[in-house]
């Protein structure tokens, strides 16, 4: 495979980082994660964060190198993703279930194949038109389709971050499969949370990433969108490939077919603002360590012989 | 590219014991060959996630990141399960701990130095097929120890052959305990499980609720078919689709008693609730079959004879 790959996670004006985004690829296999947490306290950085590990840890386990069903592991891995939320909040008895948004996608044999839930979105660019998009699960879309409001109504409406499928909801979350898409060379796809696609038309973002190397462009695109948010501009994340060899700039693509078998190369975007935190998540203090060291001891003494 | 964790030297000093020799490394650990004030040798498992990068040089193990520290500290509470699962057994088939410390910022478990070779090992270097009498003598024994395991509410839960230890005697020794779990305090899923293809079976991949004894007896059955086979059967999720595994009966009839073979069929269901239930149940089955007949000689023949006609 070969391919140009970008990803970018920014923080806007907020004080925590709720997007998660990764990607990592086999020798013939490609793998694109973004997440969107949502809630109140450390909870949505959580769950977003479990949601893109436990993508890239099945992907790694089931890609040798190729995946059986790239549809299947995409609809699997929402599942899981959804019930390893729950059992989260159960095992450390939290009052709401940490809950996100999940845009995934996935590149083997020429082909793309995508999932998502909530409102974190994927477009797919051809030769600067659009030739495929996720269709948001938000009060706002939903209100589109019926014709109540029009398509540039959405940003600005007071439920625009209204989602009614979600990975850790109450419900089991909607999925929705995009269907098996072949690739073309100089094919772009964009997946963003709604910090990034909230302030720019899905047009201006193919302005940005079609025309021009995205290595270059895409950075100017975010600091331009981190800039149109404001003072009250949202996280806003970004993973950009552009599929075939790089033929707008003499920069290197990725080639993967240096790749030995199973071997992955992962990238999982580290603004990590949870090191704040004091000991109160599955961290362990010095104090525990040696508590559980003592009890292993006693332990030892008690049933020796 | 791949940076590894370096692992102690020769001969460094680890409170009162000496480091002789690297062992064996894995994805969460090294182990160590080393000696203790006596001199008596001992296996040392020092908690080193490769995946986080943390010792490149010198002895101090150091997290490279706040997020690593994290995780580092949270795979901690893992090796912390195993030592708390070992402490307790003391059976002569199970590894036994002898001790648990920390140093260089990170965990150590000690535990008896056993000579010999892995049950994995044994399969490999074998020419010719595992004898009836070996296999059912290792199983047997390990069976007595997985009980015990059992008896104090664990799982093993990666019973395969490269985890079955064969002492230079031929007794068997059930060794790593990293993936074993307390089932009585939490049996939800974790977010990375742990299982080796072809002998986890299938409720590990897809149903964490249904873990029990009989998750065990799935992969002991397993590792007897790899006596068998020299290889593993096929992996539980791929039977889950298309199941292709042929039964032992089938491969083998003739060669080792029906029952043998029988009972590794019986492990080897996939639903749980149609496998022995327990080791016990198990063990019964295997104690129940009536040992091969030998050939008598003609001396003995005329003797059986002679007294089934007198009636003694």
């Amino acid at each position: 495979m070969r391919f140009t790959i970008f990803q970018e996670s920014r923080k806007g004006s907020r004080k925590v980082n709720q997007d998660r985004i990764a990607y990592t690829y086999s020798r013939d296999t490609l793998l694109l994660v973004v997440a969107d947490g949502m809630g109140g306290h450390a909870g949505g950085e959580i769950a977003a964060q479990i949601a893109v590990r436990l993508f890239i840890e099945r992907f790694q386990q089931e890609a040798k190198p190729v995946l059986k069903n790239p549809l299947k592991f995409l609809q699997d891995s929402m599942l899981r993703a959804h019930a390893a939320l729950g059992s989260y909040a159960n095992q450390f008895s939290m009052l709401e279930t940490p809950r996100t948004t999940c845009v995934t996608c996935i590149v083997q044999a020429g082909h793309a194949y995508w999932a998502h839930v909530g409102d974190s979105r994927l477009y797919l660019f051809r030769q600067g038109g659009i030739i495929g998009q996720t269709k948001d699960h938000s009060k706002v879309q939903y209100l589109v389709d019926q014709g109540i409001i029009g398509a540039d109504e959405v940003s600005a409406h007071p439920d625009r971050n209204k989602i009614f499928s979600c990975l850790g909801g109450l419900v089991d979350p909607v999925i929705d499969l995009g269907k098996r898409t072949p690739l073309r060379n100089g094919d772009v796809i964009v997946m963003c949370t709604d910090g990034l696609w909230s302030v720019l038309a899905k047009e201006e973002i193919a302005t940005w990433l079609t025309s021009t190397p995205i290595l270059k462009t895409a950075p100017q695109m975010m600091r331009e969108a981190e800039k149109r948010g404001g003072a009250d501009g949202d996280n806003l994340s970004a993973i950009v490939v552009r599929w075939g060899p790089e033929t707008l700039t003499d920069e290197p693509s990725t080639i993967t077919e240096s790749l030995g078998l199973g071997q992955f190369e992962t990238q999982i975007d580290r603004t990590l603002t949870l090191t704040e935190r004091k000991g109160t998540q599955r961290d362990l203090s010095d104090d525990e360590i040696e508590h559980a060291i003592a009890e292993i001891q006693a332990t030892i003494q008690r049933y020796r012989k | 590219m791949a940076v590894t964790n370096q692992a102690l030297p020769g001969s460094y000093q680890l409170l009162n014991y000496r480091i002789d020799r690297q062992i064996s490394r894995g994805g969460f650990s090294i182990v160590y060959r080393a000696f203790d004030e006596t001199g008596a040798p001992v296996a040392i498992k020092e908690y080193l996630p490769s995946s986080l990068v943390l010792r490149t040089e010198g002895d101090i193990v150091r997290a490279s990141s706040a997020e690593n520290l994290t995780s580092f500290r949270y795979g901690m509470k893992c090796f912390f399960e195993e030592g708390r699962a070992l402490a307790k057994i003391n059976h002569p088939n199970v590894v036994r701990v002898l001790n648990f410390f920390r140093a260089n910022e990170t965990v150590y478990m000690v535990m008896r130095y056993e000579r010999g070779r892995t049950l994995q090992q044994q399969i490999q270097m074998r020419q010719d097929q595992m004898s009836e009498r070996l296999v059912r003598h290792v199983f047997m024994h390990l069976l007595n120890g997985l009980r015990e395991v059992h008896t104090h509410k664990l799982l093993h839960l990666d019973i395969k052959p490269a985890n079955i230890y064969l002492r230079t005697d031929g007794s068997p020794v059930l060794l790593d305990f990293g993936a074993a779990r307390q089932t009585l305090t939490t049996n939800r899923p974790k977010l990375a499980p742990m299982y080796t293809p072809g002998f986890a079976a299938p409720e590990q991949y897809r149903d964490p609720d249904r873990l029990g004894p009989w998750t065990d007896v799935y992969g002991v059955g397993a590792s007897m078919f790899a006596c068998l086979a020299a290889f593993a059967p096929q992996a539980a999720d791929a039977r889950l689709q298309e199941d292709h595994l042929v039964s032992a009966k089938k491969i083998w009839s003739g060669q080792y008693s029906d029952n043998v073979l029988e009972v590794i069929d019986w492990c080897l269901r996939l639903d749980p609730l149609e496998r022995p239930q327990s080791v016990f149940a198990l063990q019964k089955a295997i104690r129940d079959i009536p040992p091969k007949k030998r050939k008598l000689t003609f001396i003995a023949a005329v003797k059986r004879k002679l007294f089934s006609e007198i009636g003694a």
